[in-house]
C-alpha cells in the first residue's frame, strides 16, 4: 500500500510536499517504522483498526456540534488511524519557534494593554489595532500581577511546499482542541499500543499538568486553595463536549454563565449550599459576550459586572479580556522587525505571507493581484468569511476592491498556500490529503517559560489546496506524533506529586436542577414505557374492531394512558373517536417529539438534561445514555410501525433500567446522585397514584377489574411480589396495600416518600426557621396520610355492585394533591429559576432627547 | 458662568427586579473651560456596592449594583459647574487652516493616535454611502477649516428636522440621513460621519445646555434634557465643539459630562437587570443658572 501511495504523490505536479513521500519516490526516514507496520498490517486490518477507533471515540461520547446544521447536534468525532509525525529534529525548531512566538505575542498584548510604545514608536500602526474589535477598550491598563498576560495560545500551522512550517493563524481569545487532542491519543494509544511505543511518540500530559498547576496559580486572592471554573457557553456550542471533558479531567468545575454572579466585586458560583467565591475562570466563552453590562447587552453567555470583578482584581479571568487582538492578522506582517525589538532575535516561525492594506504600498500591491490572493477580514467571524480571490466573479471582485479603498486598514491579503500533503485513510486505501496542525502553548508559572504541547490536533481534508478550514466545514482529525526520547529535564514521574487532596464537592445549582430533572424524566420515561407496552399488547390481541363497550379493558387502559402522559383529553375525549381508532394517537403518544407528555418528548427531556450534566456521568453511563438516544433515533423511524415501536419499548426498559443501576452502583453518594433519586422517586411516587386512580378507580365488573389489576401491578413491576406475598387471588385491598401503603416493597409510595425524606436530609439545609423545613412537613403529610389510612375501609374485600369508589378516589386525588406540592417546594427551596435579563440600553427611551 | 445641574433618571419595572447592575456617565468633568465644584449623587435604593471610576477616554463613571428586590430605581445626580466662554470664541474663522491640511497632518505618522483615534469609523459613526459627498458641500478646495465647519453645522441645523421620537438608539445613520429626521444625537452622529469621512478628528460630546424660559415666564424644574454635540480636532485651536442641533458655536451655556467615539462610548445610564420585566424610564434634566 506504501508503494503505492508513493507512485502516486511521485505523479503529482511538484510544488507540493508530501509528509511521507520524499521527492526521491522513497519514505522520509521518521515514516520507515510506520510506513512498515502498515505494510504488514495490510489496508483491511488498518480499516478494522480504523473502525475501532470510530467505535472507542464513540463509545467515549466523543461529539462536536454544527451551528448550521439541525441535525448538527452531538455529530461523532472522526479520527484518522494515520497520525501527523513530527521528526526529534524538526519537532526541537517548531517547539522554539512556538515558544518565542508566545513569549513576542505576550510582549506585545502587555503593551497594548499598557502603554502602547510599540504603538508610539511605529512598530504597530494604531488603526490595526483601534480597529479591531477585538481591542477592548474596558480592558485597559488591566494588567495581570507576573510575567504572563498570554496564558494559554495555540497557533495553526501549515508546511508549504519548500518544506518549512508556516503560522496560518494565531489563536489567542479562547483556542479550542485541548480536550479532543487529548480523546484522540486516549484512542491511538488503544488501538495502537505498539505502534507509540516503538515509535517512541511523546507524552502529551505534562502539557496539561502544567496547564492545571498554572491556572491554579494564578489566583489573586486565595492563594491557599482557589476555586478554578471554566466557563462553558452551553452544551449548543460546537466544542461543548470538551469543556465538559477538560473540566473532568482537570477537576475544575464546568459553569454556565448564568451559574455566577458579581457581588461586592468578586464571583460567585450558586451552588445547593449558597454562593461559594470563585477565583479564577478560565473561559470558553468569547471576549465580548462575557458581560452585558460591558460588551454585548443581549449576551445570555456572561456574567454582569465580570470586568468590574477583573478591574477589582477579585478574579483572575483567562485569557485575559482582550487578548483577542493578538488574533488579528494583519499583525503577522509587523512581526519579524517587533521580534527582533522585542527579543533581540529573529523571527523562528515564519507566518503566511500577509499583507495589510492599511498601508498605501501594501494596499496597492493588493489591488493589483486581488485575483491571486486571499483576503481576510482583521477580524474574524463567522460573518466575515475569507474571500479566495481566484473563486470570484469579476463583479465581486470589484465589490471588494471598492471595499478595501474604503476600509482599507480591515482588511489583510495573503498568499494562497499549498499545504503539504500526507497520507489519510480514505474509502479503504491511502490518499494524500492536505494537512493543517494546531499547537497547543500554555505559561508555566514556575519555570517562567511557555511550555509547548509535543502534539497537538490536526486536521486532513480531501480536498487538495482548501484553504479555509474549521470543523464547522467538515474534515479528519489526526493526532500528531512526535517521535524520539522525552528531553532530559523531565522526569518519567513528577517529583514533586501535589498531595491529593479531595476538592470539595460542590454542586452549582443549574446542575442539581438538571440532575433533578434527569430523575424525573428517567422515571417518567420508564412508566411511559411500561404502560405503553402493556397497552400495545392487549392491543394489538384484540379482534379487528373496538368496541368501547365490550373492550373495558382496553377502554380503560387507554384513558389511563392519556391520564398517565398528561395528553388529556386524548381518549378521555367524549366523542371516543381516537378510542375506536387508536393507531394515529397510540403513535403520537409514542414519537411526537413536539408534544408534550408524549414518550419521545420524556426521552428527549431525559437526554438533555443527561447532557447537560455530562461531567457527572461515569463513562459507562455515559455510553448507557447515548445508546439509548440512537434507540431514541431508530423509534422516531419506525414512527408509522406500533409492532416495531413495541420492539423498541423493550429496548428502552433493558437500557433505562441499566443507566438506573448504574447510578446506584457507581454514583458517589454525594448531593448530585441524591437530587437524581429525589427527582426519580417524586415521579414515581406521582405515577403510580395516578395509575391507580385512572385504571383502578373505576366501577367495573370483576373480571375486568381482575384483569386491570393484574396489568397494573405488571406495569409497577410488582405482580411477583404480590403472589409471593398474599397466594390468592388478585383483590383491590391487597393491591392497593402493596403499592400504597406497605414499606418493606421498594415500589410502594409510602417507601418512596420515606426515601425522598431521606435524601432531603442529607442535602445541605437551606432552612433556618427551626423545626422541619417545608418540604419535609409536605413529605410528613403525605407519609402519615398513607400510614393512617384504612384501606379496607375505602374498599372492602367484597365490592357489591353499587359500591362507589368516590372514598378511594378521593383520597388519590389528595395525595397526588400533597405530593404535587412537595414536588414544588423541594424545587423552589433548592434552585433558583433561571430569571430572564434586560439590558436597559435595548429599550426604545434610553435615548435623552433634545 | 456658574450652573446648577440635576439630572434625575427613574425607573420603574412592571415585575419587581432581584439585581440589578449598572454603569452611569452623568458626571460632568473638569475641562479646559470647565471647572466641577460640587458632585453629590444619590441612588435609591441604596446600592450595595458603588464604585468610581475612569474610562479609556479618561470620563469619570459610576459603576454600582443593587442586590435586592426593587420596583423603582432612581439616579440622582446633583453638580455645580462654573464654565468659562471656551477660546474658539474668538478665533477667526476665515484664518483657520484650509482643512485638507488638517487632513493630511492626522495621516502621518507624527499625529498622536489619542487624536487619530477620532477620524476611524465607531459603532454609530459609519461611512454611508453619500456621506462624503454632502460633507464635501461645505469641505470645498481649500476652505478654511472651521469656516467649513460653521457652514455644514448650518446645513444640517436647515436640512435636518428636530423629530423627537423618531429615532431610537436602533436607528440606522442612513435612515437619519434619508429622512433627515432625528434628536440632537443624531445630528451629532451625522456631523462626526460627515467629518470622519473626509479624514478629519471628530468626537461625541454629552453633555446639557441651559435652556431659557418663553419671556416673561419662570423656569419650570426639570424643563431641561441632556444634550450632545460634537467636537472637531482645529490644530493650535484644539477640540473645538460645535453644536449642530441649535446651530452654534458651543459657549458658555454649554455642560460637559462625557466625551467619547460616539454615543455607543459614553451613554449616560446603562444596566442589566434580572426579572424586572416592562421598564419604563423617566428622565428629569434642570439647569439653573447661580452666578
Amino acid at each position: 500500500m506504501i508503494e503505492t501511495y508513493l507512485r502516486r504523490s511521485g505523479s503529482t505536479a511538484k510544488p507540493f510536499f508530501d509528509e511521507l513521500a520524499a521527492p526521491e519516490g522513497v519514505v522520509r526516514e521518521h515514516w520507515k517504522k510506520l510506513a512498515h507496520a502498515y505494510e504488514e498490517l495490510g489496508l483491511d486490518k488498518m480499516e478494522l483498526r480504523s473502525r475501532e477507533i470510530s467505535q472507542e471515540l464513540r463509545d467515549n461520547g466523543v461529539t462536536y456540534n454544527v451551528y448550521s446544521d439541525p441535525d448538527g447536534i452531538n455529530r461523532p468525532w472522526k479520527l484518522d488511524p494515520v497520525p501527523m509525525v513530527f521528526s526529534q529534529l524538526e519537532w526541537e525548531s517548531i517547539e522554539r519557534g512556538l515558544a518565542q512566538r508566545a513569549e513576542l505575542l505576550n510582549l506585545i498584548l502587555t503593551d497594548i494593554y499598557g502603554e502602547r510604545r510599540l504603538i508610539k514608536e511605529g512598530f504597530i500602526p494604531f488603526d490595526l489595532i483601534f480597529t479591531h474589535k477585538g481591542f477592548l477598550r474596558q480592558a485597559d491598563k488591566l494588567i495581570m500581577p507576573g510575567k504572563f498576560q498570554l496564558i494559554q495560545y495555540s497557533a495553526d500551522l501549515v508546511r508549504g511546499p519548500n518544506g518549512k512550517m508556516w503560522v496560518l493563524h494565531d489563536r489567542t481569545d479562547a483556542p479550542s482542541g485541548a480536550g479532543y487532542t487529548l480523546e484522540n491519543r486516549a484512542a491511538m494509544t488503544r488501538v495502537f499500543p505498539d505502534l507509540i511505543r516503538e515509535n517512541q511518540v511523546r507524552k502529551i500530559s505534562s502539557y496539561y499538568q502544567t496547564l492545571k498547576n498554572t491556572l491554579t496559580k494564578l489566583s489573586i486572592q486565595n492563594k491557599e486553595n482557589p476555586r478554578v471554573v471554566l466557563l462553558s457557553p452551553g452544551t449548543a456550542n460546537e466544542t461543548y463536549f470538551e469543556h465538559a471533558y477538560l473540566a473532568s479531567s482537570l477537576g475544575f468545575t464546568l459553569v454556565f454563565g448564568q451559574d455566577l454572579t458579581v457581588s461586592d466585586g468578586y464571583v460567585w458560583l450558586k451552588t445547593l449550599k449558597g454562593l461559594e467565591k470563585v477565583d479564577v475562570i478560565v473561559r470558553r466563552v468569547d471576549d465580548i459576550f462575557c458581560d452585558p453590562l460591558e460588551f454585548l447587552g443581549d449576551s445570555h453567555l456572561g456574567v454582569v459586572g465580570l470586568m468590574e470583578a477583573v478591574r477589582q482584581k477579585k478574579v483572575t479571568v483567562i485569557n485575559p479580556l482582550g487578548a483577542r487582538i493578538l488574533e488579528n492578522p494583519g499583525l503577522m506582517a509587523f512581526l519579524p522587525r517587533l521580534c527582533r525589538h522585542l527579543l533581540n532575535q529573529e523571527l523562528i516561525l515564519p507566518s503566511v505571507a500577509t499583507w495589510w492594506c492599511g498601508h498605501e504600498k501594501e494596499k496597492k500591491y493588493v489591488l493589483d493581484n486581488l485575483p491571486f490572493l486571499i483576503i481576510r477580514s482583521i477580524y474574524r467571524s463567522n460573518e466575515n468569511l475569507p474571500y479566495i480571490g481566484s473563486e470570484m466573479s469579476k463583479k465581486q471582485i470589484e465589490e471588494l476592491r471598492k471595499e478595501i479603498i474604503t476600509r482599507p486598514y480591515l482588511y489583510v491579503a495573503q498568499e494562497v498556500v499549498s499545504f503539504s500533503t500526507t497520507p489519510s485513510l480514505i474509502d479503504n486505501s491511502l490518499q494524500a490529503c492536505n494537512a493543517i496542525f494546531r499547537s497547543y502553548i500554555v505559561a508555566d508559572t514556575e519555570k517562567e517559560a511557555y511550555n509547548v504541547m509535543p502534539g497537538g490536533l490536526s486536521r486532513s481534508f480531501p480536498t487538495k489546496g482548501e484553504f479555509i478550514i474549521s470543523n464547522q466545514t467538515g474534515g479528519i482529525s489526526k493526532d500528531t506524533w512526535v517521535l524520539g526520547p522525552s528531553p532530559e529535564d523531565q522526569p518519567k514521574r513528577a517529583v514533586n506529586q501535589p498531595i491529593l487532596r479531595q476538592v470539595k464537592n460542590i454542586l452549582p445549582s443549574r446542575t442539581g436542577e438538571s440532575l433533578f430533572w434527569l430523575g424525573r424524566y428517567l422515571d417518567r420515561a420508564v412508566s411511559n414505557v411500561r404502560m405503553m407496552r402493556i397497552v400495545l399488547k392487549i392491543y394489538n390481541e384484540r379482534d379487528d374492531e373496538i368496541h368501547p363497550e365490550t373492550n373495558e379493558t382496553l377502554v380503560i387502559l387507554l384513558k389511563s394512558l392519556s391520564t398517565l402522559t398528561s395528553t388529556l383529553p386524548g381518549f378521555t375525549a367524549p366523542d371516543q373517536a381516537k378510542l375506536r381508532q387508536p393507531e394515529k394517537e397510540l403513535l403520537s403518544l409514542a414519537v411526537e417529539t413536539g408534544r408534550a407528555g408524549t414518550l419521545a418528548q420524556s426521552l428527549q427531556s431525559f437526554l438533555t438534561n443527561g447532557y447537560a450534566v455530562r461531567d457527572r456521568l461515569s463513562l459507562d453511563t455515559w455510553r448507557i445514555l447515548d445508546s439509548i438516544s440512537e434507540e431514541f433515533e431508530a423509534m422516531k423511524q419506525n414512527g408509522n410501525d406500533l409492532r416495531k415501536i413495541y420492539h423498541n419499548l423493550d429496548q428502552f426498559i433493558i437500557k433505562l433500567m441499566a443507566f438506573i443501576g448504574l447510578n446506584n452502583d457507581n454514583m458517589t453518594r454525594a448531593s448530585s446522585w441524591r437530587l437524581l433519586n429525589i427527582g426519580r422517586f417524586l415521579e414515581s411516587a406521582l405515577n403510580t397514584c395516578n395509575i391507580l386512580q385512572a385504571a383502578l378507580g373505576n366501577n367495573v365488573k370483576p373480571d375486568v377489574e381482575k384483569q386491570l389489576m393484574e396489568l397494573v401491578l405488571m406495569c409497577n413491576e410488582s405482580l411477583v411480589t404480590y403472589r409471593y406475598l398474599y397466594r390468592s387471588t388478585l383483590q383491590l385491598p391487597g393491591v392497593l396495600n402493596l403499592l400504597l401503603v406497605n414499606e418493606d416493597n421498594p415500589k410502594s409510595v409510602a417507601f418512596l416518600i420515606a426515601k425522598i425524606d431521606e435524601h432531603l436530609a442529607h442535602l445541605p439545609d437551606n432552612y433556618d426557621g427551626g423545626g422541619l423545613s417545608p418540604a419535609h412537613k409536605k413529605l410528613l403529610e403525605a407519609l402519615t396520610m398513607i400510614r393512617l389510612c384504612d384501606i379496607n375501609k375505602m374498599v372492602p374485600a367484597n365490592l357489591t355492585d353499587d359500591f362507589s369508589k368516590k372514598e378511594l378516589n378521593r383520597f388519590l386525588h389528595h395525595l397526588i394533591e400533597v405530593l404535587g406540592q412537595a414536588a414544588s417546594i423541594i424545587f423552589e427551596s433548592y434552585f433558583s429559576p433561571t430569571q430572564s435579563q434586560y439590558s436597559f440600553v435595548k429599550s426604545n427611551n434610553a435615548l435623552p432627547e433634545l | 458662568m456658574k450652573y446648577q445641574v440635576t439630572h434625575i433618571t427613574r425607573y420603574e419595572y412592571q415585575l419587581p427586579a432581584s439585581l440589578c447592575h449598572n454603569l452611569v456617565y452623568q458626571v460632568p468633568v473638569n475641562h479646559s473651560f470647565q471647572e466641577v465644584e460640587k458632585v453629590h449623587y444619590q441612588i435609591h435604593p441604596v446600592p450595595h456596592f458603588l464604585a468610581t471610576r475612569e474610562d479609556f477616554f479618561h470620563n469619570k463613571f459610576i459603576y454600582f449594583s443593587i442586590e435586592e428586590s426593587h420596583q423603582k430605581l432612581t439616579v440622582e445626580i446633583k453638580s455645580e459647574v462654573k464654565v468659562a466662554q471656551p477660546v474658539w470664541t474668538n478665533t477667526v474663522a476665515k484664518d483657520t487652516t484650509p482643512w485638507e491640511n488638517v487632513a493630511s497632518w492626522l495621516r502621518s505618522t507624527s499625529a498622536d493616535s489619542d487624536i487619530r483615534q477620532y477620524y476611524l469609523e465607531s459603532d454609530h459613526v459609519t461611512f454611508i454611502p453619500g456621506i462624503r459627498e454632502y460633507a464635501l458641500e461645505s469641505f470645498t478646495p481649500g476652505r478654511p477649516i472651521m469656516e467649513a465647519m460653521l457652514h455644514l453645522n448650518a446645513r444640517i441645523f436647515n436640512d435636518f428636522d428636530f423629530t423627537p421620537g423618531f429615532t431610537d438608539v436602533t436607528t440606522k445613520l442612513e435612515d437619519v440621513f434619508l429622512h433627515r429626521k432625528g434628536v440632537c444625537q443624531d445630528f451629532a452622529h451625522f456631523s462626526l460621519a460627515c467629518l470622519r469621512a473626509i479624514g478629519l478628528a471628530a468626537r461625541y460630546v454629552s453633555g446639557y445646555i441651559e435652556t431659557l424660559p418663553p419671556p416673561g415666564k419662570p423656569k419650570l424644574f426639570g424643563s431641561d434634557a441632556s444634550h450632545a454635540w460634537i467636537a472637531l480636532y482645529i490644530p493650535t485651536v484644539g477640540w473645538t465643539e460645535f453644536d449642530a442641533t441649535n446651530n452654534l458655536l458651543v459657549n458658555d451655556r454649554h455642560i460637559r459630562t462625557a466625551i467619547g467615539r460616539d454615543f455607543a462610548d459614553v451613554v449616560p445610564l446603562k444596566g442589566v437587570v434580572y426579572s424586572g420585566a416592562g421598564q419604563r424610564m423617566y428622565v428629569n434634566v434642570d439647569v439653573r443658572r447661580v452666578e
